[in-house]
């Protein structure tokens, strides 16, 4: 099942199960605000099913996308996590798990605008497949770890990078630099998170292409490893890095500016994107 | 003034510090929060106007100053004395992490040693707590937008730190935040602030936040070019030298042990190390 947080024009951010022919609005048909509430309570799934018998209260092109995760607890990311990328940069490959946070402020919603910001041209862009946490947790082994993921979602990891140079939480919370969208896929749908397939394209010219089988540490792994520092909520969001064609390694780089169109595309999820406009 | 977070029969509330008392300003209304309070700017105006005192300080139960930040962002490698120690140049550029709030603790609580590392490690740090929303700030004009000041404990996991400086800094409950914040207006000059860090009774760092690579202004000043800083924020300024993970034996903390914390003007931050269950 997928799974969308939306508004319908100037109507209260909600929550919903997409289907074919449109979405059912998930918090009128029970007592979650939000989809991570929902996510805590145990509830979306079963909510999600009888959704399935229910009318659509909106088409999805009436709808607008809302971060998947409005309000997520903490947002933790990998860093380079390609084998590929991890070449192209240069880099020996890691011995371990490398990781920061993110911001809630960053987040953007499936259609909405990048903010390319006043104070650098250096805007990259970074698909990445992402996990969301059903199931909170502390100490969770790697043969567990997927027993805690609600489902999993894209996110474009944008990522200013002559300020990443100073920090890298400097250069990755840059304010509404991380589209997450368009919707969460329940786990169900996806046993196995190493076989995906991830495209990005900027403009339509295919920029980035690689499979989820490169990742050097694996979804399993980084639930894992984040568990023994703290503790896993329902609806934290766990991105897994990138493969290789970031725009800062092609000579010249290649940046996003105002009017480019910037699209991640994952097998058995579907297509993330977003507008680049200037700071305003 | 100083205002606190703390626990009256396990509601969470906010108040003034008044003679040896505290004034619940949390039941006097309108905001439930220290965070409310100050985004809503009346924070100064509610304590000044005051009342008898609700209770005798010595038996609040404190909670993290700011008991749910927007933001936590720290400055890292960031005093003169400490990159000298560690024989470092001088870095050209803030270097900023963040911590969750997973990892706060409040004064008189306990910080946490974790299960997966001995080599948990102290840093004292100075922290501004921002008064109104902040974007593109100039260092002019950044102190404007801090509406007082507190201290932190950036407990950190130094061999985990090596995998990532975000990893090392947030583990669960290794962030103690109080006992109070200050008010800005009793600290016209946060350079002039004096710093001490005391495990088990030895003074272990001690220095001055003149010692600031890059102060206050220009950290606030820096992160609201990125981000737009929240009424709540917590903005921690980084840490003198003296930690543990520069002595030769290095000086880890373990159960049982004290650590205080004491700055100038705000007060001493005072936690128990117990080991993770």
């Amino acid at each position: 099942m997928k799974f969308i947080s939306y508004r319908v024009g100037d109507g209260p951010a909600t929550f919903g199960l997409v289907r074919e022919d449109g979405v059912v609005d998930l918090r009128a048909r029970g007592p979650h605000a939000t989809m991570r509430e929902a996510i805590a309570a145990g509830d979306l799934m079963a909510l999600g099913e009888a959704a399935m018998s229910a009318d659509p209260d909106a088409v999805l092109p009436d709808v607008t996308f809302l971060p998947v995760i409005t309000d997520p607890d903490k947002i933790l990311c990998a860093g380079l996590n390609y084998k590929d990328h991890v070449t192209e940069t240069a880099n020996t490959l890691p011995s371990e798990l490398q990781l920061f946070m993110r911001s809630t402020n960053t987040l953007v919603g499936h259609c909405g605008e990048m903010e390319r910001p006043k104070v650098s041209d250096h805007y990259d862009f970074e698909g990445e497949l992402t996990a969301i946490i059903g199931k909170g947790g502390r100490h969770i082994s790697e043969a567990d770890a997927l027993d805690h993921v609600a489902g999993y979602t894209i996110f474009i990891d944008g990522s200013v990078r002559d300020y990443q140079k100073h920090s890298v939480t400097a250069g990755k919370n840059f304010h509404k630099s991380g589209p997450l969208g368009p919707w969460m896929v329940s786990a169900d749908e996806i046993p196995d998170p190493a076989s995906m397939e991830l495209t990005t394209r900027l403009n339509g010219e295919v920029v980035q292409h690689s499979t989820t089988d490169m990742l050097l540490f694996d979804v399993p792994y980084i639930i894992s490893y984040i568990s023994r520092f703290t503790p896993l909520e329902p609806g934290d969001v766990i991105a897994t890095g990138t493969p290789s064609g970031v725009g800062a390694r092609r000579n010249p780089p290649l940046w996003m500016k105002a009017g480019d169109r910037i699209e991640v595309e994952i097998s058995k999820i579907g297509i993330l994107w977003a507008d680049v406009a200037d700071e305003a | 003034m100083q205002f606190l977070s703390f626990s009256n029969g396990g509601n969470a509330s906010w108040g003034v510090v008044s003679g040896d008392g505290v004034i619940d300003l949390g039941a006097r209304g309108p905001h439930a929060t220290l965070k409310d309070a100050i985004a809503a700017g009346d924070f100064m105006e509610l304590a000044a106007a005051g009342g008898a005192p609700d209770m005798a300080l010595a038996d609040v139960t404190y909670l993290p100053t700011i008991t749910e930040p927007t933001h936590m962002f720290c400055a890292g490698r960031n005093y003169k004395d400490h990159v000298e120690e560690m024989g470092h140049a001088m870095p050209d550029n803030l270097s900023l992490f963040l911590k969750a709030n997973s990892t706060l603790v409040p004064h008189g609580g306990r910080m946490i040693r974790p299960k997966v590392s001995e080599c948990l490690d102290f840093e004292g740090e100075l922290c501004a707590v921002i008064g109104k929303p902040t974007r593109h700030v100039s260092e002019a004009d950044a102190l404007d937008h801090v509406a007082g000041y507190t201290i932190m404990v950036d407990g950190s996991v130094r061999d985990i730190q090596k995998h990532s400086v975000t990893a090392g800094k947030n583990f669960h409950a290794t962030g103690p935040l109080g006992p109070v914040m200050t008010s800005a207006d009793e600290i016209p000059d946060p350079a002039a602030l004096q710093i001490r860090t005391t495990l088990n009774g030895d003074v272990v760092q001690d220095s001055s936040v003149s010692q600031l690579i890059f102060d206050i202004p220009y950290i606030i000043s820096y992160v609201s070019r990125i981000t737009t800083l929240e009424p709540g924020d917590i903005v921690a300024t980084g840490s003198p030298a003296g930690a543990g993970a520069g002595r030769t034996p290095p000086l880890w903390m373990k159960g049982g042990d004290h650590l205080e914390v004491a700055i100038s003007k705000i007060g001493t931050l005072a936690v128990d190390i117990v080991d993770e269950a």
